[in-house]
């Protein structure tokens, strides 16, 4: 059965050549379109798609969707729109059940009414669901203090290519019953089922926060400074280290080389005192500690800075938390860079040109126990680079995780790592 | 075994580890039958090898001879988690307790699974920096273990459980592979989260051989208070209402009469006897927020119920306090020869309920159930006491254990918060998974373990289980604390 014929016999909607413009992945374009409306009717979903068989991309708020290489196949877009309820939220336990296609925007604000969130951040939470933040781990500023994730997920139900809907986890903040799978399915980009539900506990929103800046001539003692400060019991909640490319794209104007930007948050005397402590470390690292007026959409802006739109490419450099300096010194000068130093991260946007050479320096300079990886790009570059660098020690178990849970291949097939 | 095949085996396992450490006498591998439950199996083999390449090879030869694997250190597991239920090698991990890096600059430390979980926060106490996860037999238990269940602790309220701390893992697969899975990063691996999965996943997957964990400074001062009430209700609700003021507590414990009456006397932490039940509360700070944070609590405390608010003043009274929590399990004995440790978990706001239902479960059966356990997140430890030479006994304990694992599913929670399903609880599994989440799983397990070699018999519902191999008579139930030799500070 040809290519075509297949999808011609799949249900779901045919969709309109503007659709299919505004659902293409890396320059594919899909022939179907399945809105499921839960966990069961994406299950039902798959298993039409297994059985045709017919490539599936899995849709959230489209903006982690320039993440990983070029699918070998795309004919059906699986989109969560339609699955987009609070099932559950109960503020005395900090607990909450929700589904996948829920703008994290959304649940913040349903979570922010009883004086909680998720103090997950990843870029562009007006858009950004709830099963994509999962499937592609994204993550945001706020994982220096509280962490991925994967720290957050208590529970997950995952609609597979068997037809089946299965569950892990479950809804209290302690739980070992059964095989963690919710770790399995952060961060496999949707390769190993789709995300139909997930539980997350939750924290109630800190009593106080402040953000304290400093200005450097170099990165290297800012990023000291920042590692410094993530070894003090007041570590501060975001730290983040800019040139001044990536600070102009924040919204501040300041004319600084390098800046330390650090978001503190607490009780209120814990903030105070964690204030002057930065403010303590940035002046002995050399560092200026200035008076100025933070836009308030600051913090905001350098969380989106990290998922861009159109044809800039965004790389990310994962380290030791000592090893980012020969990172930092094979940056290209026009790059415009934000490092995470308590998480041992350095992103950086390139132009599509420069990928290739800077991909290649970096990777041997992030040395044995470093990653570098392509965070975003443009179909043009994709197929000249290796998106996600070698396989990981552990790949052969990881192929085979896949072909157990998704035996055709149907699910985002060539996106992950190794071919996955 | 038949007993050729065992002494091959046992020739090529000696090839592996040495004469010494490789061993098959009834009398020698008796001492492996049994761990902190009351199950119990005897091993064919027991190995102790001394380094990772040696693991990998004893998992080989294992595998090559369709022999199943139990590893295990301390054999703490009060779930059954480390009984050799089928039989076969129990690899154990008494060689294997270095602590291999303490690596300050970045955040890590790097351990051998045998290490025990106490003995590395000392050995960062003088840097500065602790390893969160502090199940109460940390004296005891060690980190492989910890990996193994995903162990929890009173600490982990605030800063998460085991598999929050884990950042790598090397393992011993049965192809005889040693994989490093994750390590030094404190950011993400590329590819799937093996790691993650690997943690709690109770040695079903493979041998781990090898731990990165992340260290945390310590806090500078941990204030601690005991709010004493009239009954664990009131002290539920003041649980909820502490958690609604926007405070997480490092710790909140709690402790009923008939707890508190055998923590005292075995331990005099300086409970009031009279009390109908305590909490024990922690929080982590600054001087200055710490003791903002615990006058902000104790006035919580007051304002729901509680009779007398006290307030550790320094490390010697804090450590008092602990102590009879710590202490809690073995402090039993005093109250009655034998006991039975559950280890649900309920939603916080369904504690009261579940709470009077545990109750309702002690005043019809006319056994006592003790309670002792992590309030601050739904974890509930009801100890049933008995007496294991009154014939039938036993047989009830666990109807009644069963009971009360079905109460606690029932009100949206979990029948292991950090013990882990072992052998004991393979069946209750069911009453939170259904066959479709099981099945997932078990093709989950079969990409590392083709032919169910190991740590056979547990975590999955029983299918067609060999009984266990032997039972203790009556009386005889093997108690933790005598059989690894501790003193008081064990369990939970």
């Amino acid at each position: 059965m040809g290519v075509k014929a297949r999808t011609e016999v799949l249900p779901g909607q045919q969709i309109s050549v503007e659709q299919q413009q505004r659902l293409s992945v890396d320059g594919l374009l899909p022939s179907k379109i399945m809105r499921p409306v839960d966990a069961e009717d994406a299950a039902r979903g798959l298993r039409v798609c297994d059985l045709t068989p017919a490539a599936v991309v899995v849709w959230g708020g489209g903006t982690q969707m320039r993440l990983g290489s070029v699918p070998r196949r795309y004919d059906v877009a699986f989109s969560t729109d339609a699955m987009t309820r609070l099932l559950e939220y109960e503020p005395a336990d900090l607990t909450c059940r929700v589904e996948a296609g829920m703008p994290l925007k959304d649940l913040q604000a349903a979570l922010r009414a009883h004086g909680q969130r998720l103090p997950l951040d990843p870029p562009h939470p007006e858009r950004a669901t709830v099963g994509g933040m999962l499937a592609a781990n994204a993550n945001g500023l706020s994982r220096a203090r509280y962490g991925t994730v994967r720290d957050w997920v208590i529970g997950i139900a995952v609609a597979y290519p068997s037809g089946k809907v299965a569950r892990a986890g479950g809804k209290v903040v302690k739980n070992v019953a059964g095989y963690d799978l919710m770790k399995l399915h952060v961060g496999a980009l949707g390769t190993l089922g789709v995300l139909a539900e997930a539980n997350f506990k939750v924290q109630a929103i800190p009593e106080a926060a402040a953000t304290v800046l400093g200005h450097f001539e170099a990165p290297m003692p800012a990023i000291d400074a920042a590692i410094r400060l993530a070894h003090q019991y007041l570590a501060p909640s975001a730290s983040i280290v800019l040139n001044r490319d990536a600070l102009w794209a924040c919204g501040m104007t300041a004319d600084w080389r390098w800046t330390l930007a650090l978001k503190l948050e607490g009780y209120g005397r814990e903030v105070e005192a964690a204030r002057d402590l930065a403010i303590r470390f940035v002046r002995e690292a050399g560092g200026r500690v200035e008076g100025q007026d933070i836009p308030a959409a600051f913090w905001d802006a350098a969380r989106d800075w990290s998922a861009p739109d159109g044809d800039i490419v965004l790389l990310r450099a994962i380290t030791p938390l000592q090893a980012m300096q020969p990172v930092v010194d094979q940056l290209p000068a026009d790059a415009s860079v934000i490092a995470q130093p308590a998480s041992g991260l350095i992103d950086l946007r390139l132009a599509p040109s420069a990928t290739a050479g800077v991909l290649e320096r970096l990777r041997a300079a992030a040395g044995g126990e470093g990653q570098v990886v392509v965070l975003a790009a443009p179909p043009s570059v994709k197929p000249a680079i290796d998106v996600w660098g070698p396989p990981p020690p552990g790949f052969p178990i990881m192929r085979a995780l896949k072909q157990a849970l998704d035996p055709n291949g149907i699910l985002n097939p060539g996106r992950f790592v190794g071919g996955i | 075994m038949e007993r050729a095949d065992r002494d091959g085996l046992l020739l090529r396992l000696r090839g592996v580890v040495g004469d010494r450490y490789a061993f098959a006498d009834p009398y020698e591998v008796r001492l492996y039958q049994y761990d902190a439950s009351p199950e119990t199996a005897l091993p064919d083999i027991v190995v102790i090898p001394g380094t990772a390449k040696e693991v990998a090879q004893v998992v080989k030869i294992c595998a090559e001879a369709r022999v199943p694997i139990t590893a295990r250190s301390a054999a703490s597991s009060l779930a059954g988690g480390t009984v050799p239920v089928e039989g076969g090698v129990v690899i154990t991990f008494a060689r294997m307790d270095s602590i291999l890096e303490i690596d300050i600059d970045n955040l890590r430390a790097v351990v051998q699974p045998g290490v025990v979980n106490l003995s590395l926060s000392q050995a960062l106490k003088p840097h500065g920096y602790y390893y969160v996860p502090d199940p109460s037999s940390q004296g005891a238990c060690t980190i492989g273990g910890n990996v193994g269940t995903n162990a929890g602790g009173p600490h982990t309220l605030l800063y998460g459980v085991t598999v929050n701390h884990v950042t790598g893992l090397e393992i011993a697969l049965p192809s005889g592979e040693l994989v490093q899975v994750g390590g030094r990063n404190a950011a993400e691996a590329i590819g799937y989260d093996l790691t993650g999965l690997l943690v709690g996943s109770e040695g079903t997957l493979g041998v781990v051989t090898r731990v990165w964990v992340k260290i945390q400074p310590l806090p500078p001062v941990q204030k601690t208070l005991l709010a004493v009430y009239p009954d664990v209700a009131t002290a539920s609700n003041a649980v909820s209402a502490i958690v609604g003021t926007g405070i997480l507590p490092a710790a909140i414990e709690m402790m009923d009469k008939l707890s508190i009456q055998a923590i005292e006397a075995a331990s005099h932490a300086g409970y009031p006897l009279d009390a109908g039940a305590v909490l024990l509360l922690e929080v982590d700070g600054t001087p200055a927020v710490a003791e903002e944070l615990g006058e902000r609590m104790a006035k919580v405390c007051r304002e729901n119920g509680a009779s007398e608010v006290r307030v550790a003043r320094n490390e010697a009274e804090r450590q008092a306090l602990w102590k009879g929590r710590k202490g809690a399990f073995s402090a039993m004995g005093r109250l009655s020869s034998d006991f039975y440790v559950m280890d649900g978990v309920v939603p916080r706001t369904k504690l009261p309920e579940t709470l009077a239902k545990i109750d309702a479960i002690s005043a019809r059966t006319g056994f006592k159930i003790c309670n002792v356990f992590h309030a601050g997140d739904g974890n509930l430890h009801p100890l049933v006491l008995f007496d294991a030479f009154e014939p039938g006994q036993y047989e009830t304990v666990l109807r009644i254990g069963d009971e009360i694992l079905k109460l606690c599913a029932d009100a949206g929670g979990s029948v292991t918060g950090e013990h882990g399903i072992g052998l004991e609880k393979r069946e209750n599994i069911r009453y939170v998974f259904s066959d479709d989440d099981l099945e997932v799983m078990d093709r989950i397990r079969r990409v590392f373990d083709p032919h169910g070699l190991m740590n056979p018999g547990k975590v999955f519902p029983g299918k067609g289980l060999k009984p266990s191999a032997l039972r203790l008579p009556p009386g005889h139930l093997p108690r933790a604390a005598a059989a690894l030799g501790a003193k008081d500070d064990l369990w939970v």
